[in-house]
């Protein structure tokens, strides 16, 4: 690896609201499933839920104005129906790229 | 207390009759493919909880789980570690305003993301935070920066509304790397807690308080104690525990007869 290369592999820092550089967000809702209980919107810990649609029909969406989903999948283990999970990691460039890693998996038994 | 210690009759007789058992049962066979233990079952459905009933954890339990964190491992069993629990509100309160108030401090001063894209203000702070963090990666990283955005902005309470906290000093004089230890000690506290149904997450933004004197030694955190963590402990909303989650595999070298493989 040159040394600029590595300078921008592992020196850099990445811009936090750059979608480019920063990639939060691969929370996905089963809108069929969910029936806008409302308790992963209290659970997320990054408070990127909310919940929308009229009154009886209310069901959980990702906030426009988030930063922050860390694929923690709160959301996923407090969702009685499983409507909603994160399917991937957030990953960023730079210093903070997610290293060695292999993708999402259940608890597997060996 | 020499009276207590000195072993009785009837035990000395019960422990020869077990040593021979007790040989042969050292081996555990485990088939693979076989269901989780308890243990196993704990950490697999322990989640970080945010949310708490307003319900306060029973003493007993609080008592129950930091007996069980006395025997984490330790390096040269030196134990670097002191429990302050605190449930009174009042004290929570004062620690969440202390800590609020210097998440604000530090997102007026740190977050870029506050300002406009193209403003001079923009320009300036994104430099200055970026540099820094070239210094300081992980305390700097984008998740507790946009955490503490939120704790600024009042959405989000550092403690986590929680009934009980319980702070975990370090005795900086420990053996070898004391931080590790108060890691194991931690891990202990928050995976025997979920055994019991009770709800934890660690509060890292606990480290805030250790900038402030007066409650520092209000709360017992003086040399050569310092805070380094706090778990915030009680009854979970919701089922949170129902269903083990996906989570993110990691490359293992595994190393075998002089070749290796990469597994995940």
């Amino acid at each position: 690896m040159s040394l600029p290369e590595r300078k921008r592999r592992l020196d850099y820092i990445p811009v936090w609201d750059n979608p480019e550089e920063a990639v939060y967000h691969r929370v996905t809702v089963d809108l069929d499933v969910c029936d806008g209980c409302k308790l992963c919107t209290v659970v997320c810990p990054a408070n990127v839920l909310e919940l929308f649609g009229p009154k009886g029909e209310l069901r959980a969406r990702v906030r426009e104005d988030f930063t922050g989903c860390m694929s923690c999948n709160n959301c996923y283990a407090v969702c009685a129906g499983q409507a909603i999970s994160a399917s991937a990691p957030y990953d960023f460039a730079g210093a903070y790229a997610q290293k060695r890693a292999g993708g999402f998996a259940f608890p597997r038994r060996f | 207390m020499s009276d207590v210690l000195e072993p009785q009759d009837d035990d000395i007789e019960e422990c020869e009759a077990d040593r021979a058992h007790r040989r042969r049962a050292a081996v555990v066979e485990v088939p693979p493919g076989a269901p989780w233990n308890a243990v196993e079952e704990a950490i697999l459905s322990r989640r970080s909880i945010r949310k708490f009933k307003a319900r306060q954890v029973p003493p007993h339990l609080v008592r129950r789980i930091l007996e069980v964190a006395r025997f984490s491992p330790s390096q040269g069993n030196c134990q670097p570690w002191s429990f302050v629990v605190i449930r009174d509100k009042a004290m929570i309160a004062e620690m969440e305003a202390y800590c609020t108030a210097v998440c604000k401090m530090m997102t007026a001063k740190m977050d870029y993301t506050n300002y406009r894209r193209g403003t001079f203000k923009r320009f300036v702070t994104q430099a200055k935070t970026r540099f820094l963090a070239r210094f300081n990666r992980s305390a700097l990283h984008p998740v507790p920066m946009s955490a503490m955005k939120l704790i600024a902005e009042g959405r989000f309470a550092v403690f986590h509304k929680a009934p009980t906290v319980i702070l975990l000093l370090m005795d900086k004089n420990g053996v070898g790397t004391p931080e590790v230890d108060i890691g194991v000690v931690g891990t202990n506290i928050v995976t025997a807690a979920q055994s019991l149904g009770l709800g934890t997450c660690w509060v890292g933004f606990s480290k805030i308080l250790g900038s402030n004197k007066a409650l520092c030694e209000k709360l017992g955190a003086t040399a050569p104690f310092e805070i380094v963590e706090a778990i915030s402990l009680g009854y979970p909303i919701g089922n949170p525990t129902q269903h083990h989650i996906a989570r993110q595999t990691h490359e293992i070298q595994w190393w075998e007869d002089g070749q290796k493989q990469v597994l995940y």
